[in-house]
């Protein structure tokens, strides 16, 4: 058969390269920023755009999608050539991919520090990204699926499953949970309420992890470790069982983010159940990485790729353990709202994606360049250093995390809470400093890689276009029986869309009934809509990032009710679009913050928090004080509320406005009797209002009804 | 350096000797302490349990270290100096136990105590529990140190000429060889490899066709096994509790120790029962507790109502006026429940009965006290008639709890 000649495109890898390096540091600079901001708060500048709420965001997205986005493209780029035998369907798309992508991380970095958001962890871009980002990700999909179609190898390697399940999956998580209606060009409300929106926001923040974080990875490790280790993947069987279950199983774990909630009882065990049925299929993944490495022990000693990838699939292992560990409900009791999750996800990103991107890095550049790596000990030292990183940072979390969970918990034998939630929070301030130190060793590691491979580069000469040769695929008739696997594997799109098929079937079961059965939130007639300044406050929360430190969410659990109030019914939260539960507790919860402080406590607190509560570590929000609410968008917002089915009166858009500057003047008449003068359109009037609001229209409902709901 | 793994092989039964002793020096450990306060501090006791893991792998380390320290000195020597070396791990063994005997005897006097703690242990016992923890690190790092050295001796020495034949027959047999983790996850020997070769080829890549790993499917169908239990109780059968049944029978419990603590101790006092308490340790416990807690951020230092030289958030409490009625009654009403929406919270979450009856004796005693600079007087004017006898009073008030919006300036 002729042998046909073909070019591999490295220059798009390189430039996907270029980008993993330089978003992975801004990421981790960004992250390493938010994380003195928790024990030095004054090195928020007092700037609006650096200050945790929006910082934390801009890290979580920077890492995410910049960071590990880029090293997916990377990774799958240069391997899907390598695997299909043929160059990527189109440079064209290629560049549109790559410079698409780029433009929207940018659009990303600045609207995040504008405080644009929507609120929704991991998925705070607002609605033009939103689009921009499907639009690429078609523009992805074509690319990849194109080089499929045109391959020369006749079967689809296992990387390959993976990367199709990946690029079906997010496509069909982004578009569900991006659901908003706009009210202006930078502005949205999410289609969901409440427990709904709750829901969806965790089956695809969960899954976000799950499809992004650890499908393309997993795929990756399936191309690189048995090329870098040059041994025979460990079982075929293995990965065809463990990918299938994987992709079935992971999309089902969602409602644990949310277990103890106001989430119904029977969508809480159906996430405790497939979180632990998980393990295996997990694990599969991380023996099929370390028995491939059998017989390979030896190299692993010598060669600083193999290091990064057996911590980095030893960390998959983990943290694959641990999240089914943490999901059941006893457990999660503990470890919710606390640094553990911060612990458990940092094991999983700065282990798992951020050691096997270093790997990989390490292993291409050294071949797109035709040159041995500069120094084997700068990589290894590289190495040692990111781990003692990781172990210092994890080390501290988990402490903190336990030690503050369990003091909130703690009684006195009279029945009192034996702690203030103060004194929970400085006393594990010492844990955070040594949490900054492990992040700071893992980015200084993180430098010596770009010096080692900067070096490499310059020693070598780029390979743009690397030749290749293989034959090409030809139709045959052959009437062999074969393995059912492996006529899956010849057919492509029939794999696509069993692995949409497989995805859809979770979701579907655990949303459908949320939304359609009323019996899962039951109403509770004194929960009114907000007004207008008070859902004018509501944005400017969502704006500043509050609930990246606060949760509005009260568990049933003793300390809980103690310490703040009845805990959440489902019913409390139908107009809250989008809802703001938080996933963490840096600072106490607000579900009942209303009526529970005087309008000058709040006024002072956020001029500077450490007059009203001494030790406090949350960051000063001065801009709010002098800032002017925008009320020239209200009418908007009341109309986009009416289409989302929040029930104000017809025409109410149009009054709207003299409504709230009723209620602002009244706010800033009661701020005057305690001596403090402020424009009743001052964005700190707002968020008055609203922090006021919160928590209380229950407290008008009979206590008997109030015992019937839930 | 077959023999050598061998005797690494062998290392993992005498294991078992090291877990016998431990479990002679805790017990004897966890016999000292009468206190059982220490086993319900979690944090105490994950210190413990990471002091045992660590004694564990210091154990290990430690027979691997004489194992290669054995090796290295029969080839040396041809001389036995084991007992030796395991003389060292025994002192090793015993100094580091009984470090933690000093752990938890040290626990004791300071537990009851406790006025300040670190996550609810007493300091001392934290620091010397954290020294115990530092030193075990500290030891384990020596041992890999010394098993290190020793073993790059080893290895030059391996690494010396030995006959090709030897060379090959020794990699063949450990091709051959199954250790037990090998047979652990149903692995085949190195040497039958190319059986198990699918012909695959992708980029270079060969696939095997390995047995999945018995204990991975197996648990594989334990968890699956394990999710149709869990739904069957939680949601069919109804045998485990809903989060409200968990919540309410956590709270009935709670109460319930609550009120034999109470009774047993003589405190329940409330609204109805509260006295002035006039003992000076009394009086004390309520002065700590006003200045370290976050009444003088309303009510300045004095409870002049002066906080930082401005009129605070809260009214003064040493003059004769009060929002909310002046009696030992309505202070302690004030302190237990708060004044919705008027800056006071309800406190009753933070201290206990015991503990506001002394906060609220201490402000009474702070009557007439008259601070240099006071903030004006809020509310009525109320005389107390069974404690002091009024100073400038006009008339005597009733002391039913009514909040005067109209009059109020603050709050």
């Amino acid at each position: 058969m002729q042998v046909e000649k073909f070019y591999y495109d490295n220059k798009i890898v390189k430039a996907f390269g270029i980008a993993t390096v330089v978003f992975g540091i801004v990421g981790m600079l960004a992250g390493l920023w938010a994380a003195i901001q928790i024990y030095y708060p004054e090195s928020s500048l007092n700037l609006a755009a650096t200050t945790f709420g929006r910082l934390r965001p801009l890290h979580t997205n920077a890492i995410i999608f910049a960071f590990v986005g880029n090293s997916i493209f990377m990774g799958i780029y240069y391997s899907l050539q390598r695997l299909c035998k043929a160059r990527m369907f189109s440079d064209k798309l290629s560049w549109i991919h790559f410079w698409g992508w780029q433009a929207i991380i940018a659009a990303a970095a600045i609207t995040l520090l504008m405080g644009v958001t929507t609120g929704k962890e991991y998925a705070e871009l607002e609605w033009p990204i939103d689009i921009a980002i499907t639009l690429i990700w078609v523009v992805f999909g074509i690319n990849m699926f194109g080089t499929i179609l045109k391959r020369r190898e006749k079967h689809l390697y296992v990387a390959i499953w993976f990367y199709i399940a990946t690029w079906v999956t997010v496509a069909m998580l982004h578009i569900v949970n991006s659901m908003e209606i706009p009210v202006s060009f930078l502005k949205s409300y999410s289609w969901y309420a409440g427990v709904q929106d709750a829901l969806v926001q965790w089956w695809y923040g969960h899954n976000a992890v799950a499809f992004f974080l650890t499908t393309p990875v997993l795929g990756l490790m399936y191309y690189f470790l048995p090329k870098a280790a040059n041994r025979p993947v460990y079982s075929y069987r293995l990965s065809i069982i463990h990918f299938w279950a994987l992709i079935f199983i992971y999309i089902w774990a969602g409602p644990h983010h949310l277990l103890y909630t106001a989430l119904p009882d029977w969508a809480q065990s159906l996430g405790v159940v497939f979180s632990v049925m998980l393990i295996a299929p997990s694990w599969g993944g991380m023996l099929n990485g370390l028995f491939t490495l059998r017989g390979a022990w030896d190299k692993v000693r010598e060669d600083p790729v193999l290091k990064f990838m057996v911590v980095a699939v030893t960390c998959y292992g983990m943290s694959t353990f641990e999240g089914p560990m943490l999901s059941l409900k006893n457990v999660n009791a503990i470890s919710h709202f606390s640094d553990w999750t911060i612990a458990h996800v940092h094991i999983g990103g700065l282990g798992w994606n951020g050691f096997l991107a270093f790997a990989i890095l390490y292993y291409m550049v050294p071949r797109m360049w035709g040159t041995p790596l500069y120094s084997k000990k700068l990589a290894t030292n590289h190495f040692w250093l990111g781990t003692i990183g990781i172990v210092l940072y994890a080390v501290p979390m988990y402490w903190a995390g336990f030690e503050q969970s369990i003091m909130w918990k703690s009684f006195t034998p009279e029945g009192q809470l034996k702690f203030q939630f103060l004194e929970t929070v400085t006393n594990i301030k010492p844990l955070y400093i040594v949490r900054s130190i492990g992040g700071a060793l893992y980015l200084t590691g993180a430098f010596f890689m770009v010096v080692n491979l900067v070096k490499t580069i310059a020693k070598g000469r780029f390979v743009a276009n690397e030749e290749a040769e293989a034959a090409p695929l030809v139709k045959e008739a052959s009437h062999k029986k074969e393995y059912w696997h492996r006529i899956l594997e010849r057919k492509p799109v029939t794999m696509l869309v069993l692995s949409l098929i497989l995805v859809a079937i979770g979701g579907l079961i655990e949303m459908i009934p949320t939304f359609l059965v009323k019996s899962n939130i039951p109403t509770i007639a004194s929960v009114k809509p907000y007004t207008p300044l008070e859902l004018q406050g509501r944005d400017i929360y969502v704006r500043e990032g509050c609930y990246t430190c606060h949760s509005q969410m009260i568990r049933p659990f003793r300390d809980e009710v103690k310490r703040y109030g009845e805990y959440s019914k489902a019913g409390e939260f139908v107009y809250d679009h989008p809802f703001q539960w938080g996933s963490k507790r840096t600072g106490p919860d607000l579900a009942r913050e209303g009526g529970r402080q005087t309008d000058s406590w709040h006024y002072n607190h956020m001029y500077d928090p450490r007059t009203m509560s001494p030790g406090s570590i949350m960051p000063r929000y001065v801009w709010l004080l002098d800032n002017a609410l925008d009320t020239s968008s209200t009418p908007a917002k009341i109309r986009a509320m009416q289409t989302l089915g929040v029930p104000y009166p017809d025409g109410y858009d149009k009054i709207a406005n003299a409504d709230l500057m009723k209620q602002a003047d009244s706010i800033a008449a009661n701020l005057k009797k305690d001596k403090i003068e402020t424009p009743s359109n001052a964005e700190i009037v707002a968020l008055i209002a609203y922090l006021q609001r919160i928590g209380r229209d229950i407290k008008a409902e009979p206590k008997q009804a109030i015992a019937e709901n839930k | 350096m077959l023999p050598f793994i061998r005797k690494i092989s062998k290392t993992v039964l005498r294991i078992l000797g090291v877990f016998l002793l431990i479990s002679v020096t805790t017990p004897v450990w966890a016999a000292g302490p009468p206190e059982p306060s220490i086993f319900s501090n979690p944090l105490a006791l994950t210190f413990i349990i990471l002091m045992i893991l660590l004694l564990i792998i210091i154990g290990i380390l430690g027979y691997i270290l004489i194992g290669a320290a054995d090796l290295k000195l029969k080839k040396e020597k041809r001389s036995t100096p084991v007992a030796a070396s395991a003389m060292v791990l025994f002192v090793l063994l015993l100094s580091s136990s009984s470090l933690f005997a000093q752990g938890g005897t040290a626990a004791e006097p300071a537990a009851q105590t406790a006025a300040s703690n670190i996550g609810g242990m007493a300091p001392s016992t934290f620091y010397v529990m954290a020294a115990v923890v530092f030193l075990e690190l500290l030891i384990i790092i020596t041992l890999l140190l010394n098993i290190r050295f020793l073993l790059k001796k080893e290895k030059e020495r391996i690494a010396e000429p030995v006959t090709e034949a030897e060379i090959a027959k020794a990699a063949e047999e450990k091709r051959n060889h199954l250790s037990w983790w090998d047979k652990f996850n149903s692995l085949r020997p190195v040497s039958q490899e190319a059986d198990l070769d699918l012909g695959h080829d992708y980029d270079g890549i060969r696939e095997l066709n390995n047995r999945l790993p018995p204990w991975w499917l197996y648990g594989f169908y334990l968890t699956i096994i394990f999710a149709g239990v869990y739904l069957w109780r939680f949601h069919i059968s109804h045998t485990g509790p809903s989060s409200k049944e968990e919540y309410e029978t956590a709270v009935a419990k709670a109460e319930l120790k609550e009120k034999e603590y109470l009774k047993m101790k003589g405190e329940n006092i409330d609204e109805n029962t509260v006295v002035f308490l006039s003992a000076k340790a009394d009086l004390d416990a309520g002065k700590a507790i006003f200045e370290k807690g976050a009444c003088i951020s309303c009510h300045g230092t004095d409870a002049s109502g002066i906080v930082f030289g401005q009129p605070g958030v809260g009214p003064n409490l040493t003059d004769d006026y009060w929002l909310n009625g002046g009696s030992i009654k309505n202070i302690f009403t004030t302190i237990k429940y708060g004044v919705a929406g008027k800056g006071m919270q309800s406190w009753s979450s933070t201290y206990s009965a015991k503990e506001i009856a002394q906060i609220a004796s201490y402000i009474k005693s702070l009557h007439g006290t008259k601070p240099v600079k006071v903030k004006d007087p809020q509310g009525e004017l109320y005389k107390d008639e069974e404690t002091k006898p009024a100073t400038d009073s006009l008339k005597i008030m009733n002391d039913s709890i009514k909040a005067k919006d109209n009059k109020v300036a603050m709050n």
